[in-house]
C-alpha cells in the first residue's frame, strides 16, 4: 500500500476494508469451550451415576473443574502470546469470564456451607449469561443458542429431581460449550488449511 | 451544504489504513499492521512516526521471547480525529 491521496469514495472503502480485516483476525481455536464444555458434561453424567446406581465412590468430582482451570488459563496466555494484536473483545470476555468464575466460586462455597441440593438451577443459569455474552460478542450463534438453551435448560430444572438435573447439566455443558468448542476447532483447522492462519 | 474539510493527516491511503485497523483493536504489533496493509517497513515506519508526531497514536517498544516488539495504539486524540474524518466524509457523501 502506497502513501497517496485518494477520493472520498475509496476513503470509505478502505476504512471498511481494514476494519473488516481487523475483525477476522480475532480467531480462536476453541479449546478452553471443548475442555471446560467436555468437563461439565463428564462431572454431571458421574454424579448423576453415583446418585441414580449408588455404585460409585461417593467422592465429589466437580473438583476436577479446578484442575481443568490450569490448562484453561495455560491455553488462554498461549493463544494470547502467539497473536499479534489485542481485540477489544478478548478484554471484555476475560471479565464476563472472571465474573463468572467467581459467581461460580461463590455459589459452590455457599453448596458446601448450607449443603442444598436444588443449586444445579442457579448454576445452569449462571452457565447462561457468559455464554450468551460471548456468542453476542463475537457474533457467533452456536454460543447465543448455547446461552439461550442453558436458561430454557434451567427452567425445565426447577420441577425435575436432582438426578435428572445433572443430565440437565451434562446437556447445557453439550450445547453451550462442547458443540461450539468443536465448530470453533473446525473453523480454526478450516482457516489454517487455507489461509495458514 | 457546508462541505467540512478533511484532516490532511489521516486522507492518505496507509495512514487511514492504520487508523481504520487500530480503531478496531486494543494495540497491535508492528507486523500485524504491515501484514494487514500490505506496506513496506521503511514505509510504514515513516507513516506510523507521523501519526504518532501528531498524537493519533501511541508506539511502545519492548521484548517478547528476546525478540524486539513495537506496540501500537490508537490514542483519544486519534479517536476524536478519526470520527471527526467520518462524518466529514458522510457529509461529502449525502446527495
Amino acid at each position: 500500500m502506497e502513501d497517496k491521496e485518494f477520493s472520498h469514495e475509496e476513503s470509505i472503502r478502505l476504512i471498511n476494508t481494514m476494519i473488516s480485516k481487523a475483525k477476522k483476525s480475532y480467531v480462536t481455536k476453541g479449546i478452553g469451550p471443548m475442555v471446560w464444555g467436555a468437563l461439565i458434561v463428564f462431572c454431571s453424567l458421574f454424579t448423576w451415576a453415583q446418585i441414580q446406581f449408588h455404585l460409585l465412590p461417593d467422592v465429589d468430582i466437580w473438583f476436577l473443574l479446578i484442575f481443568a482451570l490450569l490448562p484453561q488459563i495455560y491455553f488462554t496466555i498461549k493463544e494470547k502470546r502467539q497473536r499479534k494484536f489485542t481485540a477489544y473483545e478478548e478484554v471484555v470476555t476475560g471479565y464476563v469470564w472472571t465474573a463468572f468464575a467467581i459467581s461460580i466460586f461463590l455459589t459452590s462455597f455457599y453448596n458446601s456451607k448450607y449443603g442444598t441440593n436444588e443449586s444445579s438451577t442457579l448454576v445452569m443459569i449462571l452457565y447462561g449469561i457468559p455464554t450468551f455474552i460471548t456468542g453476542g460478542m463475537v457474533k457467533f450463534k452456536p454460543l447465543i443458542i448455547g446461552g439461550i438453551a442453558c436458561w430454557i435448560i434451567s427452567a425445565i430444572s426447577i420441577y425435575t429431581p436432582v438426578q435428572t438435573d445433572m443430565l440437565l447439566m451434562a446437556l447445557c455443558g453439550l450445547v453451550a460449550w462442547l458443540i461450539p468448542g468443536i465448530i470453533l476447532w473446525n473453523r480454526y483447522q478450516k482457516r489454517k488449511a487455507e489461509h495458514g492462519v | 451544504m457546508e462541505f467540512k474539510d478533511l484532516d490532511p493527516i489521516l486522507h492518505s491511503q496507509l495512514r487511514l489504513a492504520v487508523v481504520s485497523l487500530l480503531i478496531s483493536v486494543k494495540e497491535a504489533e508492528f507486523t500485524f499492521i504491515k501484514e494487514k496493509t500490505n506496506a513496506t517497513a521503511g514505509n510504514l515506519s515513516v507513516q506510523l512516526n507521523k501519526l504518532k508526531e501528531v498524537e493519533y497514536i501511541e508506539i511502545s517498544k519492548q521484548f517478547k521471547d528476546n525478540y524486539p516488539q513495537t506496540l501500537c495504539k490508537i490514542t483519544p486524540k486519534g479517536i476524536d480525529a478519526f470520527e471527526k474524518y467520518v462524518n466529514a466524509l458522510q457529509s461529502y457523501m449525502r446527495p
